[in-house]
């Protein structure tokens, strides 16, 4: 039985000192937004001698600083490059390179079709939306708790555990964004739009994981006569197993596509297991200790 | 057999699992034809059974390519500071119209390169892009105008100028071709070489055919006929007129045609065409009869001014002026010309009513064959576009929240209303307010429907359109309409294929990972938890194959970070099904037996499972209704993967361990506990 409640100060600190340095982070360094956001510049070029490689553009490009490049076949002799927002003039330059590169003779195979300033794939409206349906979706899930907790309504109010487990998820998602800003600003690591569907399935399962461990101590609140600090922390110890081999096994699955999945989706799988670890340790050592430190804190105020 | 029928219908406890793993089994079977198509072909095949159809799996722009459409914008008519929301809005409108659920993946943004606006459309696979270019296509264009009384700009003192300058280059030259032509060079080759006709006669040597003085061929006709030039001549001078300046030549004369002048009476009947008083074709045929009975040339205006039905026949006295063959309704031009002038006609029927006719005249009708050189004169409506009565407002399909047919009040005729969302209603309001006792127009793909008059200031946001619709066609306009309406009109520039950012080394590799991933799920599930591992992990199984069936058949793109998805959730399915082995052990520890250790253990873990499972599905569910794109195809995502994991833990863990614990109950090695120290056995 370990006494996680009674070291409870000890979490909330390590907590504290993550959730600071992440918030630091990202007031510091902001958020490095990718072309999905900010849109950025697409050309479309001909190739009439056979369309070189990605890797071989990819080296002549390289001195220019163009952020990430994705580059794609267009119809049968084109290719379409698309990085971030780039002057004329720089258009211009990269665009003389390539000609260069692939048509030292100057025989005309190389052309500009168009270049393009792009706008972004996920529209402001869309992040409005977004931020009012989070809103929302805290607020449901806070009065869904309420509701169903209201039998361990006894000794703390049922819609403590919906506030309790809010905070949890926050801490949840400032962590993993508070990497992204260091990684941004430290690694140049760009934030797409995938990076926003692993920030969403982090949300999506830390309640989860939280409610869990609060069924159980609702349960044995229920039948246990001992005070409510041993109920949790009896809870928790029951329940640590179950949260642990869970988050496993996803962390074993997203760790193996790290490793074997490639390079492209490494960013986006990073950020989903920062979010399980950094969740299933909020559920254990920061929601349910809560609960107990509100008890105790209310209960100071009544004496 | 009576206790067949009873063990299938009315199944024991132990009947009903059977049944419970007959239909796991179907529903595995299933899935694998529809995940894994070809290899089940051919086992059907070697069956000799028909073969499924093979369709694979849509694969993302990343991972596949797909289709690039490039559509472009219209902006001209909206001015220059709401470019970029108009191009914005056309964005958002396509996109809602072909990511639809949000699972499409398709890639939608605004392009803007010097003056032009685009809007490209990158969609995966190529099967159905027809479907998605038609439904496009079919996104209204709705757009609200006011009254502009604006005149079209001055030309600058430059334009002038250069406009002035143009004009007397253009002068200066057709004076020489004039001189050229009259000094014996061949007209038909000059004509060929200068001409600016717009009608296309350069081929044919500056040919236009015949003419008559009416229309555009009046002032050659007039400087014809007042010259007196004979035919095969030049006119001497340039005829110059509001386009151009013209050299002309007459070929030849023709005088073969007549024209009539004739004064007409109308009576029309109800189904005559634009009939403003309908009668009876009989009273109006009597009628008729009574008119032409007291009819004299001498009365015959008067008669027409008092009688006829003709719009405004009280003020022209049904005066037609001069008119020739091919210009009148057939029925009245055989009379007409057939009679004799001074006479008038019995009564005539035609579309238009009953007519009496007194013809006044008749006359040789002069046509002039005539060739022609000619330069253009460049107008100020050529630099500044002419005034249009309608401005554009701000007000589109954009700001269009919703789109119902409901039925006037008073008339019960169908009408579409339309409700704008804050931003609308506000603008709404302002355009009426400041539009008191003018009209508004309301623009459904560049053509007016609807020109209400506006009296007095409208807030709330809501609007009707009445219009002479019918139900069927108001409802497929309110469905438009609430698919999405465009701000500005948009045409398909270019169609392209593109291919993938990524390919198929980086598929496998996916692949790859989640085989690796899934192997090691297993593994740790046996490890641990050994027996009830076993069977979660062919719960499992079936969740990956109804998983990827479902997302097969919806279909949902899958891209590279779609896969990765797929493969956490795996990790995430075992979830439930952990939480019921935990509490199972606990229940077999505390001394329960096998099957009522199974009973409670799902008991107590269903709360669990059920709440845990809500609160996802609640966040889920709202991102689902509020959000768009891309946003929206994760929410669906993840609920389908919820639901369909809860349903494995429950519905096929559940099955699979009842099956299996008559036989193996009694082994609690097998299950993972150990029995050291455990009280009776319940």
């Amino acid at each position: 039985m370990f006494p996680i409640i009674s070291y409870r100060r000890l979490w909330y600190t390590l907590s504290g000192v993550a959730v600071a340095v992440s918030i630091i982070g990202i007031l510091l360094f902001g958020l490095k937004l990718g072309i999905d956001f900010t849109g950025g510049t697409m050309m479309e070029i001909s190739f009439g001698n056979g369309v070189p490689s990605n890797e071989k553009i990819l080296k002549v490009i390289s001195p220019f600083d163009l952020g990430p490049v994705t580059m794609q076949p267009l119809g049968n002799s084109s290719k379409i490059l698309r990085f971030k927002p780039v002057e004329e003039a720089e258009r211009g330059k990269v665009f003389q390179a390539i000609a260069i590169a692939f048509d030292p003779e100057k025989k005309g195979t190389v052309n500009l079709e168009r270049t393009e300033a792009v706008g972004p794939v996920l529209g402001e409206e869309l992040k409005g939306k977004t931020i009012q349906a989070l809103v929302l979706a805290i607020l449901a899930i806070l009065l869904y708790i309420t509701y169903t907790f209201r039998k361990a309504s006894r000794p703390v109010k049922s819609w403590k555990y919906g506030v309790a487990a809010i905070v949890a998820l926050f801490h949840d998602t400032l962590i993993p964004v508070g990497l992204f800003a260091y990684l941004g600003h430290f690694a140049g690591v760009e934030i797409d739009s995938s990076i926003v569907t692993a920030l969403l399935t982090v949300i999506g399962f830390s309640v989860h994981d939280t409610i869990v461990v609060f069924d159980r101590i609702r349960e044995r609140l229920q039948s246990s006569k001992e005070d409510f600090t041993t109920v949790v922390n009896q809870s928790i110890n029951q329940t640590i197993i179950r949260s642990v081999n869970t988050s496993l096994t996803a962390f074993l699955a997203l760790l193996s596509v790290y490793i074997f999945g490639g390079t492209s989706t490494q960013n986006f799988v990073l950020a989903m297991m920062v979010g399980i670890v950094v969740g299933t340790y909020s559920s254990i050592f920061i929601a349910s200790p809560l609960l107990v430190s509100w008890h105790k804190w209310a209960q100071k105020q009544k004496a | 057999m009576p206790a067949l029928m009873a063990n299938i219908f009315r199944p024991s406890g132990r009947g009903k699992t059977r049944w419970g793993i007959a239909l796991i089994v179907v529903l595995a079977l299933l899935s694998l034809a529809v995940v894994l198509p070809e290899q089940t072909n051919r086992v059907l095949r070697s069956l000799r059974v028909r073969s499924i159809s093979e369709r694979p799996f849509r694969l993302g722009l990343d991972l596949q390519g797909g289709t690039q459409l490039v559509y472009d914008a219209d902006i001209s008519r909206v001015p220059s500071g709401e470019h970029k929301a108009a191009l914005a809005g056309v964005r958002d409108v396509i996109e809602r119209r072909v990511n639809a659920f949000g699972v499409a993946e398709p890639i939608v943004q605004t392009a803007r390169s010097g003056d032009a606006w685009r809007v490209i459309v990158e969609l995966a696979g190529i099967s159905d892009i027809q479907g998605a270019i038609n439904l496009i296509g079919e996104t209204p264009l709705l757009e609200f105008k006011e009254e502009s009384h604006e005149k079209p700009r001055e030309l600058t003192a430059q334009e002038k100028k250069s406009l002035e300058e143009y004009n007397a280059k253009q002068k200066q030259l057709a004076a020489l071709i004039l001189k050229r032509a009259s000094s014996g060079e061949d007209f038909a080759s000059l004509a060929r070489q200068y001409t600016e006709d717009p009608i296309g006669t350069k081929e044919k040597g500056g040919d236009i055919g015949f003419v008559s003085n009416e229309g555009v061929g009046g002032p050659m006709v007039a400087a014809v006929i007042a010259s007196k030039v004979k035919p095969g001549n030049l006119v001497a001078d340039l005829v110059e007129d509001a386009s151009g300046y013209s050299i002309v030549k007459l070929e030849e004369l023709r005088a073969e045609a007549k024209e009539v002048r004739a004064r007409h009476l109308l009576v029309c009947f109800v189904d005559a065409i634009a009939c403003s008083k309908p009668i009876s074709k009989d009273e109006a045929r009597k009628k008729l009869e009574e008119l032409k009975a007291k009819a004299t040339p001498e009365n015959f205006e008067t008669l027409v001014k008092e009688n006829s039905t003709e719009p405004a026949a009280d003020k022209s006295g049904g005066d037609l002026g001069y008119f020739k063959l091919g210009q009148m309704v057939k029925p009245f031009e055989d009379a007409a010309f057939a009679q004799k002038v001074g006479t008038i006609s019995d009564g005539v029927e035609s579309p238009f009513g009953f007519h009496l006719i007194h013809k006044l005249d008749e006359r040789a009708l002069t046509e002039y064959h005539l060739a022609r050189v000619f330069l253009k004169k460049k107008l100020s409506t050529d630099i500044v576009p002419p005034a249009e009565p309608w401005k554009y407002t701000g007000l589109t399909g954009k700001q269009l929240k919703r789109s119902a047919v409901e039925f006037d009040q008073n008339t019960n005729e169908p009408i579409v209303s339309l409700e704008f969302n804050a931003e609308g209603a506000k603008l709404f309001e302002d355009i009426t307010r400041r539009n008191v006792g003018k009209s508004v127009a309301i623009f459904l793909d560049r053509q007016p429907i609807s020109i209400p008059r506006v009296n007095e200031a409208i807030s709330g946001g809501r609007a009707v359109i009445t219009g002479r619709f019918d139900v069927k066609e108001a409802k497929l306009l309110a469905q438009r309409l609430n698919a999405g309406a465009l701000p500005v009109p948009i045409k398909l520039e270019a169609r392209q294929l593109i291919g993938a950012s990524l390919g198929k080394e980086s598929l496998d590799r996916s692949l790859l990972a989640g085989k690796v991933g899934f192997a090691i799920i297993v593994l740790f599930m046996l490890l641990y938890y050994r027996l009830p591992g076993l069977l979660a992990s062919l719960a499992l199984s079936l969740y990956v194959l109804l998983l990827l069936a479902i997302f097969k058949l919806w279909p949902v793109t899958l891209t590279l970070s779609g896969i990765a998805g797929v493969i956490l959730s795996i990790g995430m399915a075992v979830d439930a099904n952990i939480l019921i082995f935990e509490r199972l052990k606990e229940e077999l520890r505390a001394g329960r037996g096998i099957d009522s250790a199974i009973i409670e253990g799902f008991r107590r873990a269903w709360t669990s499972i059920r709440d845990s499972n809500i609160s996802s599905l609640i966040t889920a569910g709202i991102l689902i209704t509020f959000t768009s794109s891309a946003v929206r195809g994760f929410a669906l995502t993840l609920a389908i993967g919820i639901l369909v994991s809860m349903f494995s833990a429950i519905t096929v863990t559940r099955t699979l361990l009842r099956f299996v614990a008559p036989w193996i109950g009694k082994h609690m090695a097998l299950w993972g506990v150990n029995t050291k120290g455990i009280a009776n056995r319940v």
